[in-house]
């Protein structure tokens, strides 16, 4: 029964909210291609903890159930056995993977092993024509690529966040155990240990910054900013009179003589956007800016800019970000 | 005076005892010195000797301290007029009633040693009042008991002669007596005394006298007061380069790349330090040590030499001094080298005619690329000269954005001109400059002068790799730069940029590239000189100019920038009190605008200080590097000034607006 | 050890927009004139190989498919950072082959090659972001799989490597030989060649082969590049207007809308 296969892994049992937007983009594909959409669901003690019926729930009717004491957090290897154990049972045309660390292992490699076609970090997928076509970023997200997928099975890796997650569609639906052959001692990778210590993923490595400047006017001021880094996911940062005033750290200057940040989404608050500033974050992917005068500089470099009293500001952005991720 | 066998044989004696110590000594000294690397080449003979002149019998930069150098001038002149006094002492012991050959004994003689006696009293009374009452900041850090000694020395050597000279008077009556006025002075307090008193004063102060003076000689090999005898070759042995050049090295060839232990540096680097006379001057008009930072140029030498007598005497010995400090790192912390701004300050202060700024790049050389550790923001600034041929990393603009509402042809599009004005990154990529170009190109637009542009052709001219030790690095922006320069046959120069515009003129001669090259200030002096612009609007503002150390003390061009001010009606030029020759450093240089300056005081807000001193509206400069750092110290200390290049303040004052509103 | 690293070719990514354009016909940057630099994580992973080299001593190869008439500057980059070797595939099609056949070609020169314990590569190159090559690389060689590692923990025994995960860090176990992504860590901060090596990598071997070295290999990767397109924004800021909370739910929801939430 060939269609669209969604792998839904879960090393907690429960189904994350990235497995549940792959089946929005398979039900939103299955519209055009009328296949059916399956999902593997791929963990371990998975028989309690309802992540079948979720799935039911948002309209897959077949679920694949490997349950399997290997499938733990990021055990890649043994993910992708499964994953393939799936879909040589299910032979889908479409296999879609979330773009995450056991993902980003698993979809080439999956691809490679049924000799399919492979588009990875896709953000949007579509059908036209009778073919597949997604886009994604391409060139430090300087410009945005279409690729038509003409191979079969077409291995998609699905970047996080980037399709909406699914309105509740109840189908009834089977659970098929596939009995996956997984030796944990043969498999080339073990994970022996997770380290959840706030990874200290570095500013220069972080997606998204927020960064403040000496409009912010004091320490107090980088605490609405903290939060509202935190509420995004992201580190902080600053220019350089903050960490010349001692209101930050001198390691989170950014600029020619600090560091330099290459983030998904930078947020410039009350920095006028000097170039020894701007060298350090020029490469940003969408920079928004929110400043008060709306000659400042920055917003020669910004994408989104909001004129105005950053106090006025923040605010009401956290509680409308907290709002929209609540959803 | 009666002499005995006996008194000439003691002379004797202790002469050539002291003479054997002191001979002993400097031979070390010179073997030391000959440790280091040649060959050096020199600068013409003729130039070396009007040097000579000048700094030695003239102290023509000691004297830029008045008290400090009027002091020494004294002591310095003292010595040389009574060196006649110690000859004649020395023939009298042999022969009683020698006489100096030519000039003899004469009253006029007798008169001018006196003279000097009583001046290098002087002179030494002055020295202690610097020292006890005064204190200056330079003189902080000498070594002050090696100091209050020395003047002990000199003191006690004019007292017993002045003693000595007047036990003559009274015992002997000499032909001299009548000129000598001083000494007579003092003949006459002592002249009542038993005549046994007398001659016992007279024979313990001409022993004393002779006792001091050869412990002095076998003391002179030792410490700052080699400099007696280490200052005459030294400035005799002037280098071959200009003021802003660095010595190329040969890498292929080169054994080790840069300075990291005595024998990399060259003999020419330990005869200055054994000339330094620890006099503090280089401190004193050090930026970075004025600022707070550990820097210190006198450090350098007093140090260097420390360490050269050290671990070379141990070499000579056949031995390694195994314990002492690494030279790089340790002698001198990375720190203390990363903070020279290469300003020159120190070289254009220094009396001994020592050259810092060779020898801190010679170890910042080794840094870089023999270990390859430099500051990160410099590695940065490295790696984008490499890959992109500009120090501006992360800078979003084309080498042509400026031009945008200027006409500029390149030479890429056939473009033929008279000059080739010659951007430089700092102006193209920083917006901030793109102002001053542009009133740049309308004023000699103004004046019909026809200048293109090189475009996206244009690199880095490897300035900031050269000073930052990366010496590889500029030879092959040099070398690509020079290809493309002589591609199109360009034979002059202009460019608004100081720092460019010592490369080209000083460095580029050294891998063949010969222009000529103006600054765009010296061009623009020219215009306005030969009324092919005539300035008429007037511009009402005071203006300070901050010289850039790079036009001014590496190129010796003060004026320029001032003759076009002044051209300008309306202006009124005030002077910071560090202008010119003692011009205070922006900030910027010697690479340093890639780092943060967070030791002490930030060098650029200290500058912006002193031009607000001056109540000046506008502090007007020539370089886009001091533009940068001018504009940040104005932000950071909110203060009124406003900083503006002089072509924009020309630019202004040209009827018919071809004015701009920019910066500030 | 050896240890072999795959070193890309990019346009400088922090090129002004100005110059960033796409060629219609081949559907790919255009890359005259413009300024070809290592691919940012590729530096990080040879500095992790060198590292190793120093540590626990390594033979580091590094390999680079591109126009061999381009590839002057990064290879002897690498070989100035202290590789030992560096293999070039003269392909001058390269820019445009697709990710598995980049894959399946670096796989046969590492075959070829012969001798590697590890196979270290970028975790995601500069210009296309596809994040693909080392996982399958991994499946070409037989070899385990790890990306995203930010550093090497232990070496002497098994290999033990840190991972950048979405909740931290993975301590990963790996046999050899095994294939690693390397993403930037401040334990990887690149290093800067010293001028004695950058003269003596002049003097190191560079093997030059073409793709006829490595028998035929079919590009079909089943996937067809049908467009590729520079947004209009570049340059001009788009301001959101209103009253403060007004702009702030203008900017949550263009959050959402640019997958930023
Ligand atoms: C806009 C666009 C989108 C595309 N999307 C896809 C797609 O989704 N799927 C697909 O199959 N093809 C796609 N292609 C075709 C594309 O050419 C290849 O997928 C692409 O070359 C993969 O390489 P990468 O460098 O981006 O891979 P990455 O996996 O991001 O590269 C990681 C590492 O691989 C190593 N490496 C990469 N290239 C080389 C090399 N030449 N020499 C040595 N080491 C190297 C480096 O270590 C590098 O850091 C796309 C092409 C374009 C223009
Ligand atoms: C050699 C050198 C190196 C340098 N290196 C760096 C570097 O690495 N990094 C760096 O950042 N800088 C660097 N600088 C300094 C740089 O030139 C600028 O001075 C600095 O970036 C300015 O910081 P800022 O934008 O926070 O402050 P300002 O320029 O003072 O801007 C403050 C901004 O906040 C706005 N504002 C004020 N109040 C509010 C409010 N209530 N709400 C919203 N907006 C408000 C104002 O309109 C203004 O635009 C360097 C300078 C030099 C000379
Ligand atoms: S060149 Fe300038 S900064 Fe360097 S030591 Fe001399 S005075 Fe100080
Ligand atoms: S280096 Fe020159 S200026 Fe400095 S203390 Fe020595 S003699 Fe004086």
């Amino acid at each position: 029964m060939p269609g669209i296969l969604v792998v839904a892994a879960t090393a907690e049992g429960a189904l994350s909210r990235s497995s549940l937007e792959l089946v929005g983009g398979a039900r939103a594909l299955d519209a055009s291609l009328g296949s059916g959409v399956s999902a593997a669901l791929l963990g371990h003690g998975l028989g309690s903890t309802g992540a079948a019926e979720a799935l039911h729930q948002h309209g897959v009717a077949t679920v694949y159930r490997v349950d399997h004491p290997a499938l733990t957090a990021g055990q890649s290897d043994a993910y992708l056995a499964a994953a393939e154990q799936v879909a040589r049972t299910a032979k889908p045309d479409v296999v879609l993977v979330g773009a995450d660390t056991v993902g980003r292992e698993v979809a080439p490699r999956l691809a490679h092993r049924l000799a399919g076609a492979l588009v990875t970090e896709c953000t949007e997928l579509a059908v036209e024509g009778g073919a597949v076509v997604v886009r994604r970023q391409a060139y430090g997200g300087r410009a945005l690529a279409t690729l038509v997928v003409r191979g079969r099975p077409a291995v998609l890796s699905v970047k996080p966040r980037s399709l909406d997650a699914p309105e509740p569609a109840p189908v009834a639906g089977s659970v098929v155990d596939v009995d996956a052959q997984i030796d944990p001692n043969a498999l080339p990778t073990r994970v022996r240990e997770v380290l959840r210590e706030k990874s200290e993923v570095g500013l220069e490595d972080a997606q998204v910054v927020v960064s403040g400047g000496r409009g912010l006017g004091g320490p107090d001021g980088f605490k609405m900013i903290e939060e509202l880094a935190a509420m995004l996911g992201g580190a902080v940062g600053s220019s350089r009179p903050p960490a010349d005033a001692g209101w930050v750290p001198i390691s989170w200057q950014i600029g020619q003589t600090g560091k330099t940040v290459r983030p998904a989404l930078y947020v410039a608050v009350g920095i006028s956007g000097a170039t020894q500033h701007v060298a350090g974050m020029a490469g940003s992917r969408t920079i928004v800016a929110i400043n008060r005068d709306p000659e400042a500089p920055i917003f020669g470099v910004a994408h989104l800019g909001l004129v105005g009293d950053y106090r006025e500001i923040i605010p009401p952005l956290i509680a409308r970000i907290k709002e929209l991720k609540a959803r | 005076m009666e002499s005995s066998w006996l008194r000439a044989l003691v002379v004797l004696a202790l002469v050539v005892v002291a003479g054997a110590i002191f001979t002993r000594k400097l031979l070390l000294v010179y073997r030391l010195i000959r440790l280091g690397a040649g060959p050096v080449p020199l600068a013409p003979p003729g130039e070396r000797l009007r040097d000579l002149v000048a700094q030695v019998l003239g102290h023509r930069k000691v004297l830029r301290r008045p008290l400090a150098g009027v002091l020494h001038l004294f002591i310095f002149w003292g010595f040389l007029v009574l060196l006649t006094t110690i000859i004649q002492a020395m023939g009298e012991a042999f022969s009683p009633g020698w006489t100096l050959p030519v000039i003899g004994q004469p009253p006029l003689l007798a008169a001018l040693q006196d003279l000097f006696i009583a001046l290098v009293l002087i002179g030494v009374g002055m020295a202690l009042w610097m020292r006890l009452v005064s204190r200056p900041r330079r003189l902080e850090g000498q070594d002050r008991r090696g100091a209050y000694l020395i003047l002990g020395f000199i003191g006690g050597i004019m007292i017993t002669l002045l003693l000595s000279r007047a036990g003559q008077i009274v015992l002997e009556s000499p032909a001299w007596a009548p000129g000598a006025a001083l000494s007579g002075f003092v003949a006459g307090a002592i002249a009542g005394a038993p005549r046994a008193v007398v001659r016992g004063v007279f024979e313990v102060a001409w022993w004393g006298h002779l006792l001091i003076i050869l412990i002095f000689l076998t003391w002179i090999p030792e410490g700052k007061h080699l400099h007696l005898i280490t200052l005459v070759p030294n400035i005799l042995l002037k280098k071959a380069r200009p003021r802003g050049a660095l010595a190329p090295i040969d890498i292929e060839q080169a054994e080790h790349l840069g300075i990291s232990s005595i024998e990399h540096s060259t003999w020419k680097d330990m005869l200055d330090a054994f000339a330094c006379m620890e006099c503090g001057r280089c401190v004193e008009v050090c930026p970075a040590n004025a600022t707070g930072k550990e820097l210190d140029p006198r450090r350098l030498h007093t140090d260097l030499r420390t360490h050269l007598t050290r671990v070379g005497s141990a070499r000579l010995a056949g031995g390694e001094a195994a314990d002492a400090p690494a030279l790089v790192g340790g002698v001198f912390s990375e720190a203390f080298l990363w903070q020279c701004l290469t300003c020159g300050a120190c070289v254009e202060e220094c009396p001994a005619a020592n050259d810092h700024i060779d020898k801190i790049v010679g170890m910042r050389r080794h840094l870089v690329m023999e270990e390859a550790r430099v500051p990160d923001t410099m590695g940065d600034a490295l790696r984008s000269l490499e890959a992109r041929g500009h120090p501006f990393r992360g800078a979003g603009l084309s080498r042509t954005a400026w031009t945008a509402g200027v006409e500029v042809k390149t030479l890429a599009d056939g473009g033929r001109a008279e000059w080739l004005l010659w951007v430089g990154c700092a102006s193209a990529l920083n917006e901030r400059n793109h102002g001053s170009l542009r009133a740049l190109v309308r004023v000699l637009q103004r004046a019909g002068v026809e200048a293109a542009i090189l475009g996206d052709e244009e690199a880095c001219t490897g300035d900031p790799a050269r000073r930052m030790g990366n010496e590889y690095l500029f030879q092959q922006l040099a070398q690509q730069n020079i290809e493309t320069l002589n591609r199109y046959g360009v034979r002059k120069i202009l460019t608004a940029c100081p720092h460019c515009y010592n490369t080209f003129k000083n460095e580029y001669p050294q891998f063949g590239g010969q222009y000529e090259v103006w600054h765009h200030t010296q061009l623009l002096a020219r215009l306005v000189e030969e009324r092919r612009l005539a300035p008429s609007e007037a511009v009402p503002l005071t203006v300070t100019f901050h010289d850039p150390c790079y036009l001014g003390r590496h190129n010796g061009e003060y004026d320029a920038p001032r003759r076009v001010l002044a051209a300008i009606p309306g202006v009124r030029t005030v002077e910071m009190a560090q202008c010119r020759e003692r011009g205070f450093c922006c900030g910027a240089g010697g690479g340093l605008y890639w780092v943060e300056d967070r030791v002490g005081q930030r060098i650029n807000h200290v500058r912006t200080d002193h031009a607000t001193a001056t109540g000046a509206q506008v502090v007007a400069t020539a370089c886009p590097f001091c533009m940068l750092m001018l504009e940040d110290g104005v932000a950071a200390r909110e203060a009124k000034i406003r900083p503006m290049d002089v072509a924009e303040l020309l630019g202004r004052s040209l009827a018919g607006g071809s004015a701009e509103r920019s910066g500030g | 050890m050896d240890i072999i690293v795959c070193l890309k070719q990019v346009v400088d990514p922090e090129l002004p927009a100005r110059d960033f354009a796409i060629d219609p016909a081949t559907r790919r940057q255009v890359r005259e004139g413009r300024p070809l630099v290592l691919s940012t994580y590729d530096e990080n992973a040879l500095e992790v190989a060198l590292q190793m080299k120093d540590h626990q001593g390594a033979k580091v190869t590094a390999l680079t498919i591109a126009p061999q008439a381009t590839v002057g500057d990064t290879v002897r980059l690498a070989l100035a950072m202290g590789a030992d070797e560096a293999v070039v595939i003269d392909d001058p099609r390269s820019p445009e082959l697709s990710g598995p056949a980049r894959a399946r070609m670096l796989a046969a020169v590492i075959r070829k090659i012969g001798r590697y314990d590890l196979v270290l590569t970028g975790c995601e190159s500069a210009d296309l972001v596809e994040r693909l090559i080392a996982p399958l690389l991994a499946e070409e060689l037989g070899a385990a799989c790890v990306t995203f590692v930010a550093r090497i923990d232990a070496a002497d025994g098994p290999l033990v490597v840190r991972r950048q995960a979405d909740e931290g860090y993975h301590v990963v176990e790996a046999r050899l030989p095994a294939v690693l992504s390397v993403t930037s860590d401040e334990a990887n901060r690149p290093r800067l060649p010293k001028v004695k090596d950058i003269v003596t990598a002049k003097r190191k071997p560079v093997q030059i082969w073409t793709p006829g070295d490595l028998g035929s290999m079919a590009d079909d990767g089943g996937v067809e590049v049908r467009d590729v397109a520079i947004p209009q924004r570049t340059g001009k800021c788009e301001f959101l207007t209103g009253d403060p909370a007004q702009q702030a739910e203008a900017l949550a929801l263009r959050l959402r809308e640019l997958k930023l939430l």
